[in-house]
């Protein structure tokens, strides 16, 4: 019986000094840790877990106390979105959580609109390309990329370096019709011609067809943009084995060939270009920084990505923002800390734009390469602080 | 919710209480603890309301797959459908959540007319594959149509207008909750009756003999039009709250996945009792919940598991655990007896 | 004009190639035991992804595809024998959901092995390139699947025709009942049926993955794809099944070709049409027509 009083009042001691000591700032991951985008969550979740073992768990605020960023995280399951918004629902009304994050698929981060609104909650969104998102509420911020950024400037850069017709081959779903529209436009504006544009249906995996209307088309180059995985390859494969790669004709694409799908790839995709914000194999001592903790911490399932650069420099942006308002402050001051904010981050310099809370960064256009005998992206043009060519198209009504 | 036991079987092994009083009390179990869960779930409230709008889905595919025996994979068709003619509505003609819903059961139950009065002459896996061709070609409409449904992205901008003009859809999930359980009552003493009718009574006639039906006269055609029409509107009811609710509609409502989870519920949880589906979203939603936090491919492993047993041991679905625990328990008492 | 005519033909004849080599078991299947088997496609996947761990292993190609056909066969004959015999007295709905679970369960098990990444078979490399046809150069592989698949069809229609196993088959198949009655052991029959059904599946999934990817999600991608096979050739028919494979892939090949926009609808919309017209299939068997 003693035991078990003193057992008890040791217990308040703790939780007292505990809360005497350290506030604690809770923050909700929301994203798929299975299904078809099982990837996305531990991904994200090693990036954030790497970045607390450098940057330690607490932050101090602005009186000097103490804050400890605890991440709760739930699996979206590759589910629809009234699931992520379900979880999220539940982490802010039971867990409490004061911010949101996570959000590899657009309709997931749409789905935060008035969730956010309603309870004040700032979600810094971690993937969700679509561009218009980031109007859906005050609370948005997004540390990741929108479509147009990577289309329109592969669509002008090609046009620039020699490449007159392209034939763009897209999956028919809403991120591949951002995607067709600013390779199209960014394309023609710089002098090019589209000699002929296909959608393929979304989990298409035979491309023959396709690759033979190309080829007739002859034109300087193929555009394409599909899913990571299945698609991607199959459409590499179709493309060498049709005979486009010898008759000279290149492959322009974007995310997929980030290295964590290379390995998945044959020989016959060296040679291909792509647009990416964030090149793997870069030297800025932030990305070594960030590569060597996930390799000490996860070994061979460290490789970084966009989902870990994403992640990465959104912490980052949540402890500044920790840091100026402290653990209770509320939402919009999160908020307007983030905006304006420049990084260094692992893929290079970036910035919140002030007005969109979305990002401007470096894009890059790399090739694939076989250095040491790995397939690798090679850096061969960039193009600095990007803003949102959509935003740009459409201003907000005033 | 186990130890209900449904009308159709003989309420043996419960000693005296008399059949009445346990109807009576198997009737208001479910309802009573969907009642009390309001008061007590906190954040899960939402959740609760996914297992109703789930229930609903299964009770609807009950009438027509249990009832009818109408085997079909295209019931996503239906739930989707009201699902984005309850969003498409609400974002282009009015934001009143009731006219809305009125709207989408209408459309669904049109659409399963038309589409029934096509395909309902034909039977097995040629029907099958006709309910699956439709939902695909609905999937892939709703995907490439981004301009009216958003496509992959989804529908967005759902705006919903106070319940009666009243109650507010907050993310507190009250209004949701309640709204869900008011409409699934409805249609549940709806299909109660239904079921219970001489109409009802003659579609089991269908599914067992539908040559010997036709024999005596009654038009099976047209019966199972009707029921097949019946199930539709429901299936659209539940999208429709499920629209209403998470004031967003994405391209999975379309999906084979959904038709296949909403016949899995109701197999596991028991055709042909209309309680069946309460039981079997309960229990899939719950076990899903929590296995996923387990281990990743844990949940389907699971399922496919459940389905096989369910399949070769336990005909009725986890509503006939009791009667097979029952008879098991006697085998061995009879045993005992014996020795 | 021509020379592209003749493309779209191959390219057409090469995908139904593999549509044919995989759902000509599931046809037979279909129609002797009257089970809708969603399985199928689980079978084709196991073939595939053995055939790819063995060529990533350092096997032999021809050895592999072997190994494969093999394994998948195995596994489809205990399948039979423990989980599918019991379905034969059993509706439409528990075959489906039994199957299902079949496919869950195999899908959890990939995963869980090989991760949720595209998995590849390695091909010879003579195969992976294109090679002179004479009025143009053409993906060598695609003409092995023309050559493989047409050698399948020629065995198995001697084997149908001309056999004692493909008279047994023939008879089962047009009134199970009358060869019972007759003396034969068509639960024998069955299982021989099914060995054979999945171990062609197990071939067609490994030498069809350059076209049909392997990944967790084949088997329930493509079921659908495969019983279209079946139903619009009719069940039980092996010619049936033949016709409506190259019909499939050569209507799928120009469809792409001449309304892409259209090419979701293309294949759904066909079945859809077929079946509405000839509920049997084209070319159902006797005993259904």
């Amino acid at each position: 019986m003693k035991k078990w009083l003193s057992g008890v009042c040791a217990l308040g001691v703790i939780a007292m000094t505990g809360t005497a000591s350290a506030e604690t700032f809770k923050i909700g991951l929301i994203a798929s840790y299975t299904g078809a985008f099982a990837t996305w969550g531990t991904q994200f979740q090693n990036a954030i877990e790497a970045f607390q073992a450098i940057n330690g768990k607490a932050v101090k605020g602005p009186k000097g106390e103490s804050i400890d960023v605890q991440l709760v995280y739930r699996d979206a399951a590759s589910a629809g979105p009234d699931k992520a918004k379900q979880l999220a629902e539940e982490l802010v009304l039971r867990e409490k959580v004061q911010m949101l994050t996570g959000f590899e698929l657009s309709p997931h981060a749409m789905a935060m609109a008035d969730i956010s609104t309603q309870a004040k909650i700032p979600v810094v969104i971690m993937n969700a390309a679509t561009a218009s998102i980031t109007r859906g509420s005050p609370y948005y911020v997004r540390t990741s990329l929108t479509l147009p950024q990577w289309a329109q400037v592969i669509g002008t850069w090609a046009a620039q370096n020699g490449i007159k017709k392209v034939y763009t081959i897209i999956s028919d779903y809403a991120p591949g019709h951002d995607a067709e529209n600013y390779f199209h436009k960014s394309f023609k504006a710089a002098g090019g011609e589209i000699v002929g544009a296909d959608r393929t249906s979304l989990r298409e995996t035979n491309f023959a067809v396709y690759m033979e209307k190309a080829l007739q088309a002859k034109p300087d180059a193929v555009y394409m943009f599909q899913p990571g995985g299945s698609p991607s390859i199959s459409f590499v494969k179709a493309f060498s084995e049709r005979g486009l790669k010898q008759a000279g004709i290149k492959l322009l694409g974007n995310g997929e060939f980030a290295e964590l799908y290379l390995p998945h790839f044959s020989d016959d995709v060296i040679g291909t270009i792509s647009v990416n914000h964030y090149t793997e194999t870069n030297a800025r001592p932030e990305n070594k920084v960030m590569r060597d903790q996930l390799t000490k911490q996860f070994g061979e399932k460290g490789v970084t990505d966009i989902a870990s650069v994403a992640a990465w420099d959104g912490m980052n942006l949540i402890y500044t923002a920790l840091r100026e308002h402290g653990a209770s402050a509320d939402g919009l001051k999160y908020i307007d800390a983030m905006k304006g904010k420049t990084l260094a981050s692992p893929r290079g310099p970036i910035m919140i734009d002030p007005e969109e809370r979305d990002i401007v960064q470096n894009i890059y256009i790399r090739r694939i390469e076989k250095v040491g005998g790995k397939l690798t992206n090679v850096d061969i043009a960039t193009v600095p602080m990007v803003k949102d060519p959509w935003k740009i198209d459409n201003p907000v009504k005033k | 919710m186990t130890t209900l036991t449904p009308k159709s079987l003989p309420a043996s092994g419960l000693g005296t209480m008399a059949a009445g009083q346990l109807s009576f009390v198997g009737h208001a179990l479910p309802w009573a603890i969907a009642v009390v869960f309001f008061f007590v779930a906190g954040g899960y409230l939402s959740f609760g309301t996914q297992v109703l709008i789930w229930i609903l889905f299964a009770l609807s595919l009950d009438l027509a797959l249990g009832y009818a025996g109408i085997v079909t994979l295209g019931q996503a068709a239906f739930f989707g459908l009201g699902a984005y003619a309850a969003g498409l509505f609400a974002i282009h003609a009015s934001s009143d959540p009731v006219v809305g819903h009125l709207v989408a059961v209408g459309v669904t139950a049109l659409f399963g007319f038309v589409t029934g009065a096509l395909i309902l002459h034909t039977t097995g896996v040629t029907f099958l594959m006709l309910t699956l061709a439709i939902v695909s070609i609905m999937f892939e409409y709703a995907n490439q149509a981004t301009k009216l449904t958003g496509g992959d992205d989804g529908l967005q901008g759902i705006n919903v207008a106070p319940l009666l003009g009243v109650f507010e859809f907050s993310i507190f999930g009250q209004t949701a909750y309640v709204y869900a359980l008011v409409v699934l009552f409805f249609w549940f003493v709806f299909s109660w009756r239904v079921v219970n009718s001489p109409f009802g009574r003659s579609l089991d006639g269908i599914r067992q003999k539908p040559a010997r039906m036709r024999a005596i006269g009654t038009p099976v055609w047209r019966r199972l039009l009707a029921i097949y029409t019946l199930s539709a509107a429901m299936a659209g009811s539940a999208g429709a709250l499920s629209a209403h609710s998470t004031s967003f509609v994405g391209l999975s409502v379309l999906s084979l996945v959904t038709s296949g989870v909403v016949a899995v519920i109701l197999i596991l949880g028991g055709i042909r009792r209309l309680y069946g589906a309460f039981v079997g979203a309960t229990i899939y939603l719950l076990v899903q919940d929590w296995s996923a936090k387990v281990s990743p491919y844990f949940w389907e492993f699971i399922v496919g598991l459940m389905l096989i047993a369910t399949v070769l041991f336990l005909e009725g679905g986890l509503m006939d655990l009791g009667r097979v625990g029952r008879n098991f328990l006697n085998r061995i008492r009879n045993r005992a007896d014996v020795k | 004009m021509l020379s592209f005519a003749l493309t779209i033909l191959l390219d057409g004849i090469s995908y139904g190639m593999v549509l044919f080599i995989i759902s000509v078991g599931l046809t037979v299947t279909m129609g002797l035991m009257r089970v809708i088997n969603l399985a199928h496609g689980a079978f084709a996947m196991i073939g595939g992804y053995v055939a790819g761990y063995l060529t990533q292993h350092g096997f032999e190609f021809y050895l592999a595809l072997v190994l494969a056909t093999l394994v998948s066969g195995f596994l489809g004959g205990l399948c039979e024998m423990t989980v599918i015999r019991p379905l034969y007295r059993k509706g439409e709905l528990a075959q489906v959901l039994l199957t299902i679970g079949i496919v869950f369960v195999v899908t959890a098990l990939i995963t869980e092995i090989f991760g949720a990444f595209p998995y590849r078979v390695e091909f010879p490399t003579y195969l992976t390139q294109p090679v002179d046809i004479g009025f143009r150069t053409y993906p060598a592989y695609r003409l092995f699947l023309i050559l493989v698949g047409g050698l399948i069809a020629l065995i198995l229609w001697l084997l149908i025709e001309g056999s004692l196993y493909g008279a047994k088959l023939r008879a089962a198949v047009d009134n199970a009942g009358m060869a019972r009655a007759v003396g034969m052991n068509v639960n024998l029959l069955f299982t021989a049926t099914f060995i054979i059904g999945t171990a062609f599946a197990g071939l067609g999934g490994a030498i069809g993955s350059g076209i049909l990817s392997l990944e967790p999600s084949y088997a329930l991608k493509y079921v659908v794809l495969f019983l279209v096979v079946v139903i619009v050739g009719g069940e039980g028919s092996f010619k049936g099944s033949f016709v409506a494979a190259m019909a499939l892939g050569i209507i799928d090949t120009t469809g792409k070709y001449f309304v892409a926009a259209a090419a979701p609808y293309l294949l759904y919309g066909a079945v859809f049409v077929l079946l509405l017209w000839r509920p049997q299939g084209i070319l159902p068997p006797k005993s259904l027509a």
